[in-house]
């Protein structure tokens, strides 16, 4: 007993595994095992002929791992094809469905913003506040902008107070006014009067 | 204007072109923040090359498959300066709980089977490796009574090939007890250390990149991943996927290490946060959902 070396008859561990043909690999996407199912998924990376596969299974896929794996594999395609795929499941009834998609989302840059004109029009308000989130952490200069449209024109206030706490890592003093303004609009909502107020002083030097 | 081997920096497009290249290889991506850390790199690599410009050694690189040219330019450009005992309060944890509630799950010391697996990844040069390896013999009273593996992986050859040697300055070794030092390292002269071979040979060194998903397939079943201070270097995706490998890499119940300034929550939500008095460790769920 003690520290032991890896017994010399046992494989190495660079001795990777035969990698399945991607039809098996599709195959397994759908094989009752969720373990099977997830590592088919990350293995499917850069097949750009398992993407309507993959996009097919993020909406019926029960274990939460598994769908991780997928949006792992699809994000990285960052496709307009890819991006409306993901993007019509921000409505889902489903918490986690709806946010493990904006998180897949967010890692996209190539794509993601070319979505914003419809997200931001979608009638559904709760559709407005993931796309909020999507657009704080996607790594992409424009998605600021985005933000501060989403501030100074959206209708709901819920959406204008997620878009404010997207904002504020990336704000600075020249946002200010915009914020101003927002309180005016929703001069009846106190959580987001608040949320301004608390973060005007740092923006504008004067904490 | 075009780097040359004389040490002029990229041009903007040079800049952008290699890092898109790097990171589709390695899954590491630069920001124009780290500009002048790639200048130096690469302006040592084409130094070290045949060829006498930029574009010259990035055609060769990209178009004739050298394997060895995309090494040198990993080796260099990832970081690898550590020390032993490094964030040792995670050592803490994984002697006072994770060890025993990894004992426990797998049926206690009298009926687990096989060994206790550890991996640290990125190993560098050893400095880690080796640092769980003393505080196992030194400090975990069970070290007698079962099995335990540790292997070391890391994506730079060079580094890997100092940990095989494993010998160490008086600065990588000044958080090591004398009596530690005295115990498992011989003096090898100019104020260096080398691990004794006992220890050496126990550990097992591997070429990895983390983000490689086929090469990770190859590590499986392991209690216990150290991999600190590697994923701030990658972007959301890459973290992504690293994520997804260690996951695939670890035992259902399995423990993961990392640094104290990352969080998994950040990364993907695969994992269980779990709070211990020495801070978060993250748990690969024993069941599905």
């Amino acid at each position: 007993m003690g520290l032991v070396r890896k017994p010399a008859s046992a494989p190495p561990e660079e001795a990777v595994p035969e990698k399945p043909s991607v039809q098996t690999l599709l195959q397994q996407v759908h094989d009752d095992d969720p373990e099977l199912r997830r590592e088919a998924a990350l293995s499917l990376v850069e097949v750009t002929e398992a993407v309507p596969v993959l996009l097919a299974r993020v909406g019926v896929e029960t274990e939460a791992r598994v769908r991780d794996a997928v949006l792992t594999t699809l994000a990285a395609h960052d496709t307009a094809t890819v991006a409306a795929g993901l993007a019509v499941h921000l409505a889902s009834d489903e918490a986690s469905l709806r946010t493990a998609v904006a998180e897949a989302l967010a890692t996209m840059p190539g794509s993601a913003l070319d979505l914003m004109p419809d997200l931001l029009a979608a009638p559904d308000h709760d559709v407005r506040v993931m796309t909020a989130m999507i657009l704080a952490d996607l790594p992409h200069p424009d998605a600021k902008t985005w933000l501060l449209r989403m501030i100074a024109d959206d209708p709901h206030p819920n959406v204008v107070t997620g878009a404010i706490d997207a904002l504020l890592p990336a704000a600075d003093a020249g946002d200010a006014p915009v914020l101003q303004a927002a309180v005016q609009r929703f001069p009846d909502d106190p959580f987001l009067r608040f949320t301004v107020q608390a973060a005007l002083p740092r923006l504008t030097g004067t904490a | 204007m075009t780097s040359t081997s004389t040490g002029s920096a990229l041009s903007d497009a040079d800049f952008e072109r290699f890092t898109e290249y790097f990171y589709k290889r390695t899954g590491i991506h630069f920001t124009s923040a780290k500009r002048y850390f790639v200048d130096k790199r690469i302006d040592t690599c084409i130094r070290n090359s045949s060829y006498e410009t930029f574009l010259t050694w990035f055609a060769a690189l990209r178009m004739a498959d050298k394997t060895d040219m995309l090494q040198q330019v990993i080796n260099e450009l990832t970081v690898n300066e550590t020390y032993f005992l490094r964030e040792d309060y995670q050592f803490d944890a994984m002697l006072s709980t994770v060890l025993p509630a990894t004992l426990a799950a797998r049926g206690g010391v009298s009926r687990i089977v096989g060994p206790v697996k550890i991996l640290s990844l990125p190993c560098s040069t050893g400095e880690e490796p080796y640092s769980i390896a003393l505080r196992l013999l030194e400090e975990w009273e069970q070290i007698d009574h079962v099995d335990v593996e540790i292997h070391g992986a890391d994506i730079d050859s060079e580094v890997l090939a100092k940990a095989a040697h494993a010998s160490y300055g008086e600065r990588s070794l000044q958080r090591v007890p004398k009596s530690w030092v005295n115990k498992y390292f011989t003096a090898v002269g100019a104020g260096r250390y080398q691990v004794d071979e006992g220890i050496r040979s126990a550990v097992t060194l591997h070429k990895m990149n983390i983000c490689d998903t086929a090469a990770m397939k190859a590590f499986r079943d392991f209690d216990v991943i150290f991999c600190r201070n590697v994923l701030i270097y990658f972007d959301e995706l890459s973290s992504r996927r690293a994520a997804e490998n260690l996951y695939g890499a670890l035992r259902p119940g399995g423990y993961l290490f990392l640094g104290h300034s990352e969080s998994m929550s950040r990364i993907s939500p695969i994992f269980t946060p779990t709070r211990l008095p020495e801070g978060i460790v993250y748990q690969r769920p024993t069941g599905a959902k």
